[in-house]
């Protein structure tokens, strides 16, 4: 019996329409460079309007994340959704991301993250900094890492643009270490002769 | 770092309660979710919890009714109001009424975190406050000693004066009264507290050994003693000697023990050679020490020598409104020992332990109510849980033989003691060899018991029962 390295979790990053495109390409470069997982983009979900709430007019994360899991479930082990919607939870007015704790698809909306909050339009590249910094918090969630109290942390919860630029790009270490662990497996017990 | 709480989410949409347990999910808390207030209620009975989210429109009982209920029987319990229909009016009525905070649906996730933030203080806060009252009550209640009833008032009271002097005190009362903690609490006010506090069970030793123990010996002074070693009457030196059940001692050393008081020196077996000592004494007896003087089995002028102060404390049959305080106590004790949240008792089963003898007194008590919380399948103890109290064998009727009386006693004790001898024996005041040692002289027993039917297999005892003497 000899030990194999497991290959790490891959990150799908599927971009919703054709204006998220963008900051879908930067959030699945960063994964790669910023968090070390192998990433690929995922064109071709369906758009968004199976979650509308005619009431509300905004769309409905829980409804989107149950349709874009049963979408297609290939062999990957992760899926950021990046969408240009305004999202909602039933209890919340609104969320800029949205993943269930240990789940398959995590939900980004870019539709809160450009104005900027001193009145001025932010630039385009706070724009995807804040775009990321959402993903990763979620992608976060989707390994099981919860809440921190650390305001210096990814984990750190944000509720709106000015909340998100507060907050550093870098997860603090307990954080940073339990996210390495559980996207990288330990190794695989694997029978002597074969590989 | 925050506090991980425990929260309930009471509301009669299922969409909402999901929405709130994944986001508490995130949070860390445990979460749990009730559709109504009396499900919420049922569950509050079970276990405990730290936050309410409770929403006011709910077929059945509102949000406001249950918000009144959980603050008169489960304060310890936060809540919060949510609500998609906000008025001035139930605001203001829901914040009269106790509510922490006050939400309206949809929220800003800004303004949940903040809530969340003070309720986190809010704990914190209560949690010192906790901490710093029950420190403040172990100076004013001598630690163990609890009872709000006259004669532990009086018995409050006395201490401080007693411990004041150097007098020699007598405790008298039954077994399991809690002779030891009032001797503790003398020594602690007195000034010597910072010396040792040295007890001694005079009744769990055979004569010689309590002499050597006492008294200490020289190397060689009998077979075994391969060193010299001090007696507890130097040891205490500075501090107290706490002398419990002195009316096991034998006259003969009750001789020495006089002359040690009388002299202040002690003189270790093998030697010749006195050494000073300085204790205080404080001695206990259940025996009728009065009586035992009559018989010529005590001396009188070594009673009149350790009863200088007599405090004598009451059996708990005879401060029955203490139970109450003494059962909370006991559960707030245990609450740290184990991980089980037990922390209520109903009134039937309150009302069942005030009907109770308790023969064992307190220490009995302390004994049924951690049985009753180990076994217990809810947070609140109810009458069922202290079922086994009434449980005992019953007594011989007429003019039974003193052994048959002995014997029933013993069975009806292990009985409730689940066939545990230790734990009998010390329901019993006697130790464990001498339980056994009567076990067998009496004949006595184990058979199966009936199971009970809400506790099987868990509260499966064994019955005592006499086969007769002499086996």
């Amino acid at each position: 019996m000899t030990l194999k390295k497991r290959p790490a979790i891959g990150v799908e990053v599927a971009p919703v329409g054709e204006s998220t495109l963008l900051a879908a390409k930067t959030i699945a470069a960063h994964v790669e460079g910023f968090l070390g997982l192998p990433s690929a983009l995922l064109p071709g979900l369906p758009p968004p309007e199976f979650a509308l709430d005619p009431g509300r007019l905004q769309y409905d994360a829980g409804r989107l994340i149950e349709g874009y899991e049963a979408w297609d479930p290939g062999a990957c082990g992760k899926r950021v959704c990046v969408l240009a919607v305004d999202l909602f939870v039933p209890i919340f007015s609104h969320v800029l991301g949205e993943a269930r704790l240990g789940g398959k698809v995590a939900l980004v909306s870019l539709n809160r993250l450009g104005p900027a909050v001193d009145g001025r339009i932010a630039r385009a590249d706070q724009i995807l900094l804040r775009a990321v910094k959402v993903a990763f918090h979620e992608l976060g969630h989707l390994f099981a890492l919860t809440h921190c109290a650390d305001p210096g942390c990814l984990m750190h919860f944000a509720g709106d643009a000015r909340g998100l630029d507060g907050i550093p790009m870098r997860f603090c270490r307990y954080c940073g270490r339990f996210l390495t662990e559980a996207a990288r497996p330990g190794p695989q017990a694997v029978p002597d002769g074969r590989v | 770092m925050s506090l991980r709480l425990r929260i309930m989410i009471v509301d009669d949409e299922r969409i909402v309660r999901e929405s709130f347990r994944h986001w508490f999910a995130k949070t860390g808390h445990a979460v749990a979710t009730a559709a109504s207030g009396t499900e919420a209620l049922d569950q509050l009975e079970n276990e405990a919890y730290d936050l309410l989210f409770v929403d006011i429109k709910m077929p059945g009982m509102s949000g406001l009714e249950l918000l009144d209920r959980v603050r008169a029987d489960f304060p310890d319990t936060t809540v919060v109001i949510i609500t998609a229909y906000g008025s001035i009016e139930s605001a203001v009525r829901a914040m009269k009424a106790g509510a922490s905070d006050y939400l309206l649906k949809p929220f800003q996730p800004e303004q949940l975190n903040l809530v969340m933030e003070k309720i986190d203080q809010q704990r914190r806060l209560a949690s010192q406050y906790h901490y710093l009252k029950g420190a403040l009550e172990q100076i004013t209640r001598f630690d163990d000693i609890i009872g709000r009833s006259a004669p532990m008032q009086r018995i409050f009271a006395l201490i401080p004066e007693v411990a004041a002097s150097d007098a020699a005190v007598l405790l008298t009362g039954e077994t399991g009264t809690g002779k030891e903690l009032v001797a503790k609490a003398i020594h602690a006010k007195s000034r010597r507290a910072h010396f040792p506090f040295v007890p001694i069970n005079c009744g769990a030793m055979p004569e010689s050994l309590l002499e050597s123990e006492l008294f200490g010996h020289q190397k060689g002074a009998f077979t075994g003693a391969q060193q010299a070693r001090k007696g507890f009457l130097e040891v205490a030196e500075g501090g107290t000697l706490f002398l419990d059940e002195v009316g096991e001692i034998s006259t003969r050393m009750q001789v020495d023990l006089l002359r040690v008081l009388e002299d202040r020196k002690v003189v270790r077996l093998g030697s010749r050679q006195a050494v000073t000592v300085d204790f205080r004494l404080v001695s206990a007896t259940s025996r009728d020490l009065g009586r035992q003087m009559a018989e010529g089995r005590f001396r009188e002028d070594f009673y009149y020598r350790i009863n200088v102060i007599q405090i004598e404390i009451p059996p708990l049959r005879q401060r029955k409104e203490d139970i109450p305080l003494l059962v909370a106590h006991f559960m707030e004790k245990l609450g740290h020992r184990t991980t089980k949240q037990v922390d209520r008792v109903s009134e039937k089963a309150l009302a069942l332990l005030a009907s109770y003898d308790w023969p064992g007194n307190v220490r009995e008590l302390e004994n049924a109510v951690e049985r009753a919380v180990v076994l217990a399948r809810s947070r609140t103890l109810g009458r069922a849980d202290f079922a086994f109290l009434q449980a005992g064998a019953p007594f011989p009727a007429g003019d039974a033989t003193l052994q048959q009386m002995e014997a029933a006693h013993i069975a009806a004790v292990l009985s409730r003691c689940d066939g545990n001898v230790s734990q009998a024996a010390r329901v019993l005041g006697i130790n464990r060899v001498t339980l056994h040692k009567k076990i067998n002289r009496l004949g006595l027993r184990a058979a199966p018991a009936e199971k009970t039917p809400d506790h099987d297999a868990e509260k499966e005892a064994r019955h005592w029962r006499g086969g007769g003497p002499g086996r």
